[in-house]
């Protein structure tokens, strides 16, 4: 064995634009350092611009850490109090939230249901979950008929472009304002909510429908042209019946978002639970506000509940998170977030 | 009651010649096509089959040319090709789509004769208990069988199948070998069908067609068929032994070499199909 090189420990050799040695490994191993060092100078950059542009869009919405500081005492002020999100009360002698404000404003405003001489007379809670089923319902046909189109493997490579880009055309505008131009149609109220939910599914529930035909094997298809079958069967038989159960799966996750983005539209006028908390912000009712998001908080997370159930059920092969009552119901401010904002909060 | 001829049938693609005047004719007989991967057996079925147009030359069943895939050729994958997440009656029973309206398939109103042959299908490959079963719970050797199932459910004149038995263990290989031999014979069809497994092929076949480099290299019956030919077919390959092994693995490693005898069972199809 040969005596070992006395390492050379200068800067430029650490970066590997030292002398390199003879052998080709030796070579071969500042070759690599080079590599190396290109891709950290390249690293370096990237995180000195993502700063910038951190900075900048910090200096733009005018963050302010000591608007922070002096705010925070009237934020906790609101918090606990009469007329206040916590109310103070009494459970069992001992001193706690009084959950009793909460449910006399429910009752009052009728926010889960009454019943009149007979009659049901469906609150607040049950106008938001038919906005967004109604609105479901009705694009589902669209999305179904978008969806397939779209996928290159029906509709060959130009043609199928027509129907991805009126897709693409309706995600490009937000469901909210969607809803601010179906005004003049439907009025302000739950009717064009709805509408504007049929829209939004249609395109992006078509979408999810045009990925998932893109995934789809060609064994089957090619199975089910060998028994002779006729093109639109092919179609039927040999496409979407390889994709059926992820369809309802995403049918499932797709109601799921639109209670949370009927609940969005409500705040701008779309009716239902929306509605009612904007009408309690603006009279500064913060008691009543938090009745509104508890039932809110009851609706989103017993409908993400029961799909997460279903999307579990049909995909039992595969791996899909199985989240439970607790989990689903933690997850479920941040998903009205995702949705009342932009989309798709997974 | 059928005859399949093909005349000096050619296929290309782009340079790659992938059969070259290949031509024979086998009349209500269980033929089967031998030959190296990349042969050309598979490209012989997907033209017979029409999911591939040849590049020169004529296919015909009965005297009528073949040109698209139609409802009179039954066609076996290797890999099944079935619908998985549906059950097995249900993909045995798209063998009869050629009969139904679009309308009527999709809401499954083929007529009591087609749903009856879908299961009298089914029963044929012993899948009658399972039927309601989905193919992705099944064995390989189970979603082949279905295979087989649907194949029939189209009544087919010509059967085709390509590797059927390919990526299963020599157990399922011969079941599934042998109700596809059993549901040939009961239906009284011609069949066609490639095979890597040279014992497997003998102990089943009536005719063998041997393809080399895309050109047919012999065309024999049972009784001509030689261990010499399956050489020229496969070059000196140790471990194709032609039938039953008389001798154990540490007899041949002492003698030092392949045994090359070719006993051939008779008895074998009466067996499944009694």
């Amino acid at each position: 064995m040969s005596t070992p090189r006395p390492e050379s420990k200068s800067i430029a050799t650490y970066f590997g634009y030292g002398e390199a040695g003879d052998s080709d490994a030796e070579q071969k191993l500042q070759d690599l350092k080079r590599r190396k060092t290109k891709r950290r100078l390249w690293t370096l950059a990237s995180v000195i611009g993502g700063g910038v542009l951190f900075y900048f869009s910090l200096v733009v919405i005018e963050f302010n850490l000591g608007m922070l500081y002096n705010q925070v005492p009237q934020f906790i002020d609101a918090l606990y109090g009469p007329n206040n999100y916590f109310p103070p009360g009494e459970l069992f002698g001992i001193p706690f939230i009084d959950l009793g404000a909460y449910w006399s404003f429910m009752m009052e405003e009728n926010l889960i249901l009454t019943i009149e001489g007979g009659r049901i007379v469906w609150g607040a809670m049950f106008v938001t979950l038919a906005v967004a089923f109604a609105g479901s319902v009705l694009g589902l046909p669209a999305a179904l008929l978008f969806g397939v189109m779209a996928s290159e493997r029906v509709i060959p490579y130009p043609f199928n472009f027509a129907f991805r880009a009126t897709m693409s055309l309706i995600r490009a505008i937000p469901g909210l304002v969607w809803f601010l131009i179906l005004i003049p149609l439907g009025g302000v109220g739950p009717f064009t909510a709805a509408l504007a939910i049929m829209i939004d599914t249609t395109g992006y529930l078509g979408r999810l429908f045009t990925d998932e035909l893109e995934e789809i094997e060609d064994g089957p298809i090619e199975g089910i042209r060998s028994t002779g079958a006729n093109r639109s069967q092919v179609v039927s038989f040999g496409m979407l019946s390889q994709v059926f159960r992820q369809f309802i799966a995403w049918i499932a996750f797709d109601l799921e978002h639109n209670v949370r983005a009927a609940i969005g539209l409500g705040l701008i006028g779309g009716g239902g639970l929306g509605l009612e908390l904007y009408v309690q912000r603006q009279t500064f009712h913060y008691t009543n506000m938090m009745a509104c998001i508890i039932l809110i908080f009851l609706l989103a997370g017993s409908v993400e509940l029961l799909s997460q159930r279903v999307r579990s059920y049909l995909r039992e092969e595969d791996d899909v998170e199985k989240s439970g009552v607790i989990e689903a119901l933690v997850n479920a401010p941040k998903n009205i977030l995702s949705s009342t904002m932009g989309r798709r909060g997974h | 009651m059928s005859t399949l001829k093909i005349e000096n049938l050619s296929k290309q693609y782009g340079d790659v010649t992938a059969l070259e005047d290949v031509s024979f004719e086998i009349e209500d007989e269980f033929a089967v096509l031998l030959g190296e991967s990349g042969a050309g057996k598979s490209t012989m079925l997907r033209c017979v089959n029409g999911l591939t147009e040849p590049t020169e030359g004529t296919i015909a069943l009965d005297g009528t040319e073949i040109s698209d895939s139609q409802t009179d050729v039954g066609m076996i994958f290797q890999q099944h090709n079935l619908v998985e997440g549906v059950s097995a009656y249900l993909n045995a029973l798209t063998g009869s789509l050629n009969r139904v309206s679009m309308l009527k398939s999709l809401f499954q109103w083929q007529s009591r004769e087609d749903k009856l042959r879908a299961l009298e299908a089914l029963e044929t490959v012993g899948l009658l208990e399972e039927s309601h079963q989905r193919v992705s719970q099944m064995s390989g050797g189970q979603q082949q069988r279905v295979g087989i199932a649907r194949a029939l459910v189209q009544d087919p004149r010509l059967l085709l199948a390509d590797e059927p038995v390919a990526s299963l263990d020599p157990s399922s290989a011969e079941t599934v070998m042998g109700y596809l031999r059993k549901a040939a014979a009961e239906h009284d069809v011609t069949a066609l069908v490639s095979l890597h497994q040279v014992n497997i092929a003998a102990y089943f076949g009536d005719r063998f067609i041997g393809l080399k480099d895309g050109e047919k290299l012999f065309d024999v019956r049972r009784d001509e068929l030689t261990p010499e030919l399956i050489d020229d077919l496969y070059g000196s390959v140790e471990t194709v032994g032609l039938a039953e092994q008389d001798e154990t693995v540490e007899e041949i490693l002492n003698n030092g070499k392949a045994p090359e005898t070719a006993s051939k069972p008779e008895a074998v199809t009466e067996e499944i199909e009694a």
